[in-house]
């Protein structure tokens, strides 16, 4: 997207850069005509002047012979000649300035014939005054053979003027529309340039809206995994909690139970009296160290041996012990206890210890598992 | 406010297991070894609630119990112990001596919920 946009905006530069080349490359070779036209003016306005110089010239010029004739005052004579002088110059920058322009080069052409036959007409007033000869003076004056040309020289001057006006009020006209030209150029190419700059600044805007979008989705997208991170981390959290605290709970569980265990052994090997815990078939699962004292046997040398083999009720016999008709064997079998019975104890060494004992069923849901078998040392062993 | 427990038990695993899960549970606990620690914490910084075992190394758990109610009266006391009374002995011998009386075995969650109770949380 971003390349793009840069692309766009980079095209829409280069054509705004294009036009601003027209609109100056129009301008210049518009201003050029300007300028040309400009000359043209200057060269027609120069050229408007000289002709009229030249029948101002002209006039001034009559003028000045004929105060000479009247009055005898060579400066009139001096001034003629300075008029008729500045006439031929006129004349001639006048042709110069139209020798690109055949018709009125020719009109011209054809004044200064007239001109010269003027100037002819004054030349010969002069030389009859100057020679004294007011006959000859009269006679030209009464004839006026200039006064003609003076009338042609006049109208042929208007003629020119007039049409260097016309040629002025073209070239006005054409140096108008040069200028409006240029102007509708230069408006039109600043038109095109504001419009594309508009496009441009739409671009822009455009392309900072797409990304404000997209950061507004890309911060909502965001904002989710936030949340789903969070909400992860708190049932990660809870998860932990409760494992925590569960082994927390094994491990009180398993504390608690060993102190128990470890409490209730402590119990059974404090008792001075012989306790023998009995399977159901009548064999040693475990003793106190009570028996140990008195018989010599290690739990190890006890522990899965019939009970007969180291104690039987005083009036039993050894063969009876293990028989199915023992006693002590029968009441385990039907659940009784036996309370304060004679019996005897054999030791390691073989000795006989008589003893008290007791026999208590071990009920587990009012099922008989085994039974504990406690021999109190009491009178008998003293006896 | 953070309610004080004070648990006094001669076992470091049983101090240590119960400190770690009341703390958690968002109490403060002090845990101590015997009465004489526990006469001085309960003069420094009296519990909301004790915890005892009955059988201490140096002394009987009922009568420091005895004696920490001759400070704090009013504060409740549960006996947690691995001796395994009757319910006759409970109701008529302990019920007077003692707030609660639980069982070692009792889970961490049932004991939690008579500290709850008696704490008032």
């Amino acid at each position: 997207m971003k390349d793009k946009t840069i692309r766009r905006i980079l095209g829409f530069f280069a054509v705004i850069s294009a036009v601003l080349v027209v609109i100056a490359v129009v301008s210049v070779r518009n201003i050029k005509r300007s300028m040309t036209s400009s000359d043209w003016v200057n060269h027609t306005h120069a050229t408007i002047l000289e002709i009229n110089g030249v029948l101002s010239s002209l006039r001034v010029g009559d003028a000045a012979v004929l105060t000479y004739v009247v009055t005898g005052d060579p400066q009139n004579r001096v001034a003629s000649r300075e008029a008729f002088s500045d006439v031929a110059e006129h004349l001639e920058l006048a042709k110069a300035l139209t020798r690109d322009e055949p018709a009125q080069h020719e009109e011209l052409v054809r004044l200064e014939t007239l001109v010269d036959e003027r100037v002819e007409f004054s030349r010969d007033l002069l030389a009859a005054r100057q020679s004294d000869k007011p006959d000859a003076v009269r006679t030209l004056l009464a004839t006026d053979a200039g006064a003609e040309a003076l009338g042609k020289i006049q109208r042929g001057v208007e003629d020119l003027t007039n049409e260097e006006m016309s040629l002025l009020d073209d070239r006005d006209r054409t140096s108008y529309v040069q200028a409006q030209t240029t102007r509708w150029t230069v408006w039109a190419g600043v038109a095109v340039d504001v419009i594309l700059l508009g496009g441009v600044a739409w671009l822009i805007s455009d392309d900072i809206a797409a990304r404000r979008r997209a950061a507004a989705v890309l911060q909502e997208a965001n904002d989710v995994l936030e949340a789903r991170v969070r909400e992860r981390t708190a049932a990660l959290t809870s998860a932990n909690e409760r494992l925590t605290a569960e082994n927390l709970e094994r491990s009180w569980l398993n504390e608690s139970q060993e102190h128990q265990l470890r409490y209730n052994q402590l119990i059974i090997n404090s008792i001075s009296d012989l306790v023998f815990v009995l399977t159901k078939a009548m064999n040693i699962s475990r003793i106190n160290p009570a028996v140990v004292r008195l018989t010599g046997f290690e739990a190890q040398d006890l522990v899965n041996k019939p009970f007969s083999s180291v104690a039987r009720l005083a009036d039993g016999d050894r063969a009876a012990g293990a028989a199915l008709f023992d006693p002590i064997a029968r009441a385990l079998a039907e659940g009784r206890d036996l309370r304060d019975q004679p019996a005897l104890v054999e030791d390691k060494n073989g000795r006989i210890t008589p003893v008290r004992l007791m026999l208590f069923p071990l009920r587990d849901r009012d099922k008989v598992v085994g039974g504990v078998a406690i021999l109190h040392l009491g009178q008998q062993s003293n006896l | 406010m953070t309610k004080h427990i004070l648990i006094v038990d001669d076992e470091a695993n049983v101090r240590d297991l119960l400190d770690r899960f009341l703390t958690g549970s968002g109490f403060r606990v002090t845990a101590v070894e015997s009465a004489d620690e526990a006469m001085r914490a309960v003069r420094q910084d009296p519990p909301h609630l004790i915890i005892s075992d009955l059988q201490l190394e140096e002394s009987d758990g009922l009568e420091m119990i005895a004696q920490l109610k001759s400070l704090l009266p009013d504060t409740p006391v549960i006996l947690l112990t691995g001796v395994l009374f009757d319910p006759k002995v409970v109701r008529e011998v302990l019920s007077g001596k003692v707030s609660a009386y639980l069982e070692k075995t009792s889970s961490l969650a049932r004991i939690l919920e008579e500290v709850k109770r008696l704490t008032g949380q």
